[in-house]
């Protein structure tokens, strides 16, 4: 049973991304603990797998226009990355 | 002389609801899907806008769907009652935009609304908003999508309304599609991004009506002055917390920021204007929060773009062709009207015009594929003065007979176009390269009187005295109507 739920979206093929090995992708967190944050992206160093059972956390993957694909794939997120450097508070 | 109108949000709301084009939902809605179901089939079927009372987790928050999706919400907008016909409408909105500019007057903060609460730093969080998921497949929240965004040129001053739609990324990020060709592009790619300056902005949500329709027209005139023309008098205006921007002191929700320059961030995809998601997610216009303010429980518009008809495609519809033909008539043309089809999601207008000389057709074309106006839409039709350009009936009747396959259609290559052209190319959408094509519906000069077709119609074909009698004497043969 996955811990958490996260989707992203694949430009590429999805047989060309790479697996098992760290990528930097984006992330959208379908299952945050304060609901009025589904959806909120960030940037993240993760692995992925398309075997569902591989990391903790399953991964629904969608395409460039929104399709969904039916098999989730599953994630280890390592880390979140800032990309912004005007703080303000941002956590991106 | 001030027209009547609704001054913000909640009187337009109290008008709808007095014209019966409202249906107040007190049930719960979900933002994640539910909200924007609703207001999509609403515009399907052009059902009286939805009021939605309660948002589920935003207790507080208020929403209002569909709220310019159709001319007869339009013609309450502009405080012409609920059964103008859209040549009416859009005489009256000629009429006024054919005056005099009227500059925006600034108020103090204690008197706008739109500054009842003040969010600063870490407080401007916009999932403390209820964007709605408005697509299920969309790229993100969409906090904007009846909105307008407010920018400044650094060099002549000039004010630009915009809308132009905004994905929330996370707490503080918002992300684009700026075209290059749009006001705000030449702006900021102009002039903010070779310094590598940030561009301030302002997002206003839920503002009056017709701020709106000042936003979404393709006026040269700056909007904030195009929206006190509509209104008839100065829309008061209010000076942003963080920016040296003002925004209509009215409006339910600002979000202030800047646009970041040469930094890009994925977005999309959207269901967009055309009806389609057309333009895949990639690389756009990054957006940060500084600031947000709103009224007390603020009342969130939601548009929903898809199949015809919204307020995007029948505004935009609107405005587009009544520029053109202002810019007809300007040069002498003798047309009888321009109308742009809601229905073509403006990419489809119709002109009438008087054939006084030959080529007349390829003349108007001409023009209007030459103006700024063009990269929205690509097809034009004109027809003769003696049919309705608002009859899709008429329209497509001289469409069908008077056009000829070959020497009737006149097609431009290598045209400016948009990413969101359904039917161009991967490559032409990269490069916002489009095509247009002209419909000529009129008869040429150069043939025979003795050859010219008869149009044969009950207002064509029989004598005048024969026409008043019939109609005189239509409910004694039984008939309604």
């Amino acid at each position: 049973m996955a811990g958490k739920e996260f989707d992203t979206f694949f430009l590429t093929d999805p047989e060309k991304i790479p697996q098992e090995q760290e990528i930097e992708m984006i992330l959208r967190d379908l299952s945050p603990g304060d609901r009025r944050y589904k959806y909120r992206s960030f940037f993240a160093k993760a692995m992925v797998s398309d075997l569902e059972s591989k990391y903790p956390d399953r991964l629904w993957v969608r395409l460039g226009r929104g399709q969904l694909l039916e098999k989730p794939w599953s994630v280890k997120v390592l880390e979140e990355l800032k990309k912004f450097s005007d703080v303000e508070g941002g956590t991106s | 002389m001030a027209y009547t109108y609704p001054k913000d949000n909640r009187e337009f709301i109290n008008l709808l609801k007095k014209y019966g084009d409202l249906v107040t939902v007190e049930q719960e809605v979900d933002w994640d899907l539910e909200m924007g179901a609703i207001v999509r089939r609403v515009c399907e079927k052009k059902l009286p806008s939805p009021y939605f009372k309660k948002i589920k987790d935003y207790p507080g928050f208020e929403a209002l769907g569909a709220p310019l999706a159709t001319y007869r919400r339009l013609a309450i907008a502009m405080g012409l009652g609920s059964d103008a016909s859209i040549p009416e409408i859009a005489e009256e909105y000629v009429r006024r935009t054919t005056a005099e500019p009227i500059p925006p007057v600034l108020i103090d903060r204690k008197d706008a609304p739109c500054k009842d609460n003040i969010l600063m730093g870490e407080e401007a969080d916009l999932f403390k908003l209820p964007a709605p998921m408005v697509h299920d497949g969309d790229g993100g929240r969409y906090l904007a999508t009846w909105h307008f965004v407010v920018s400044k040129d650094p060099e002549t001053k000039d004010i630009n309304w915009g809308m132009y739609r905004q994905m929330v990324f996370d707490e503080k990020t918002m992300v684009g599609p700026v075209l290059p060709f749009s006001d705000m592009g030449k702006m900021f790619y102009g002039k903010f991004v070779p310094k590598n300056e940030p561009m301030p902005f302002a997002t206003v949500i839920a503002c009056d009506p017709l701020s709106g329709v000042a936003a979404s027209a393709p006026s040269p005139i700056p909007e904030d002055q195009f929206a006190g023309m509509l209104m008839g008098e100065p829309v008061e205006l209010v000076k942003c917390e963080t920016c040296d921007l003002e925004v209509p002191a009215h409006a339910e929700i600002i979000i202030e920021g800047e646009v970041i320059p040469n930094m890009m961030i994925e977005e999309a995809p959207f269901g967009e204007y055309t009806g389609y998601r057309t333009s895949p997610r990639e690389p756009r216009t990054v957006y940060r929060v500084k600031a947000i303010t709103y009224r007390n429980n603020p009342i969130l518009t939601v548009s929903n773009m898809g199949v015809p008809t919204d307020e995007g495609q029948l505004l935009r519809s609107f405005s587009l062709g009544l520029e053109m033909r202002k810019l007809l008539e300007s040069q002498g043309i003798p047309i009888t009207g321009v109308y742009m089809l809601p229905e073509s999601t403006h990419h489809l207008v119709v002109v009438g015009v008087k054939p006084a000389y030959s080529g007349i057709a390829s003349q108007i074309a001409g023009l209007i594929f030459g103006s700024k106006l063009s990269p929205w839409f690509h097809m034009v039709i004109v027809v003769d003065h003696e049919t309705d350009i608002y009859s899709k009936d008429e329209v497509i009747h001289a469409l069908s007979t008077k056009c000829h396959p070959i020497r009737g259609i006149h097609k431009y290559d290598q045209a400016p176009g948009t990413p969101l052209n359904p039917y161009a190319s991967p490559e032409e959408r990269k490069w916002s390269r489009g095509a247009k094509v002209l419909f000529d519906c009129t008869f040429p000069l150069d043939w025979p009187k003795s050859d010219l077709p008869i149009k044969v119609a009950f207002n064509t074909v029989y004598p005048r005295e024969i026409q008043e009698r019939v109609l005189s004497n239509w409910k004694n043969y039984g008939f309604q109507d």
